[in-house]
């Protein structure tokens, strides 16, 4: 028998932690589930934050950006929902190996899997919030059939997510101030990226900001469907190119440091 | 069919220590900036050779002790065989599942019940569920915990997280078995129990690695012996041999 080359066993580290779908799966529902085990509203509280952040932020800016509420208030909370799954996944990457360090001490399974498992209970929580979204909408008559092409955007953000996170474990596992640079840095992006309000309300020689960041790309692709409308080609293009970056980061990274993130804990 | 066995081919395992300060991100930018030499002596990054090469195979129905002081490299070596560590060099054939009882308690999760953290181990070993429902009732009775079997396992004893680990572990089809210092926990007549458990486990062709420092364990239990020192293989070879060569000295 021989040792796999670095890129081999890069490659089998990912396949590996997709065929555990089952068991992150399970894993992330149940710690879902005891996140809210012993509250009364359960889930709620995982959609709540959402929906304080987007019905206030809906409430200020958008009469403060001018154009009326009903026209506001949807492309606002679709945002803020819509964002808690394009920065989320990646975000608890800075997380995703120190909260698995007993697990990865114990027992030996790929490094993807780690990072599936919390993808996943991102996923769930959005989720929750997916629910939470509608009732409101309904609530004030504005609920729309969504988009076809949400069934596609879904999976393709979280994937993003997932590949991108794996890296940003890495490194905020070796090195634990990234872990807070994560933070900072996705607070602003939050405000850099068009969530709460839209590019065309940028002066024109601003609006690189949300051209050039593929979190805002990422975010057309589903906030668009979640409005009854597909995004345009080019939010889907910069999104694969994304994924594609994120592919490549990440299978350079496991090739690299797959051996070492154990003696980092 | 293929038959179990392990074998190890010239495994060394290099081991990176990072203090706090090296961990940080400061220090490696001054590292960088101060042009590396200078700083790098500080730079609190110790490398331990933890194992150097060690190599040997063992066969259905083998039980292997590891022994050696306290740093010797036992666990280290457990974790190896386990495959949570990857040899720095060499190559770790594994032919079988293997099932590892190495950290009590740390893969469980203090606030789920017991019967849920069955699910969760057996789940991360690759247990099908219909199979895990099987098993449970016998995993329960063996780890005597009745109806704490629904409680928290944070409500729990060292001793009962201990039986609970050791019986998913010896309940759930697994060719080899890997165990640290098992005998840490848990009371006399779990010590019997486990050992009769352990035989159990043996003569349906099936192996253990242990690493303890328990030498009435060695003795009865196990038929070859690895002895390690400072990371080196010191003796490899059955039981009998290392107590003759033991009185002998």
């Amino acid at each position: 028998m021989r040792n796999r080359s670095p890129l081999a066993a890069a490659v089998g580290d990912l396949s590996e932690g997709l065929r555990l779908s089952p068991v992150w799966w399970r894993l992330g529902l149940e710690q879902t589930y005891r996140r809210y085990q012993r509250t009364l509203l359960g889930p709620f509280w995982i959609a709540g934050a959402m929906l304080t952040t987007g019905l206030s932020l809906s409430f200020v800016f958008g009469s403060l950006l001018g154009g009326s509420w009903r026209e506001s208030m949807p492309h606002i909370l679709g945002g803020v929902l819509c964002w808690s799954l394009v920065s989320g996944i990646v975000a608890e990457g800075a997380n995703t190996y120190m909260g698995a360090a007993g697990m990865m001490q114990v027992q030996r399974l790929p490094l993807s899997f780690y990072s599936l498992l919390s993808a996943n209970r991102i996923l769930i929580n959005f989720l929750h919030q997916i629910v939470a979204f509608w009732a409101v909408m309904a609530l004030f008559k504005l609920l729309t059939v969504p988009h076809w092409t949400l069934v596609l955007a879904i999976p393709l953000v979280a994937l993003t997510g997932f590949f991108l996170s794996i890296p940003v474990a890495m490194i905020s596992t070796r090195y634990r101030d990234i872990g807070f640079m994560i933070g900072l840095f996705f607070g602003a992006l939050f405000l850099l990226t068009p969530v709460f309000w839209s590019r065309a309300q940028l002066q024109p020689d601003k609006r690189w900001i949300a051209d050039y960041n593929p979190f805002s790309h990422l975010l057309e692709i589903i906030r668009q469907p979640f409005l009854g409308q597909a995004a345009p080609l080019l939010n889907w293009y910069a999104s694969f190119a994304t994924l594609g970056v994120g592919v490549v980061l990440a299978v350079t990274c496991l090739a690299l440091f797959r051996k070492r993130v154990i003696f980092w804990l | 069919m293929v038959s179990t066995s392990l074998e190890l081919f010239g495994v060394t395992l290099d081991y990176p220590v990072y203090s706090v300060r090296a961990k940080s991100l400061r220090s490696s930018v001054m590292n960088l900036a101060v042009g590396g030499r200078l700083m790098k002596d500080q730079s609190d990054t110790a490398v331990v050779r933890a194992l150097s090469n060690i190599a040997f195979k063992i066969e259905e129905g083998d039980r292997l002790a590891i022994i050696g002081h306290n740093g010797a490299g036992k666990t280290t070596l457990l974790k190896v065989i386990a495959g949570i560590f990857e040899p720095t060099e060499g190559v770790v054939d594994v032919k079988g599942r293997l099932t590892s009882m190495i950290a009590v308690g740390l893969g469980m999760d203090p606030e789920a019940s017991g019967i849920q953290n069955i699910y969760n181990m057996a789940l991360m070993r690759l247990v099908r569920k219909s199979v895990i429902k099987e098993r449970i009732p016998s995993i329960v009775e063996f780890a005597e915990l009745g109806a704490f079997i629904n409680l928290p396992v944070r409500t729990y004893s060292a001793g009962m997280v201990a039986r609970l680990n050791f019986g998913v572990a010896t309940e759930l089809d697994a060719d080899i078995l890997v165990l640290d210092e098992w005998m840490g926990a848990g009371d006399a007549a779990f010590h019997d129990k486990a050992a009769k458990r352990m035989e159990r486990f043996v003569a349906s062709a099936k192996m253990i690695v242990v690493g303890t420092h328990d030498l009435g364990l060695v003795r009865h239990v196990c038929n070859k012996v690895c002895v390690l020192d400072g990371g080196r293989m010191s003796y490899f070879g059955p039981v009998e041999e290392y107590f003759e060569r033991l009185e002998a000295a």
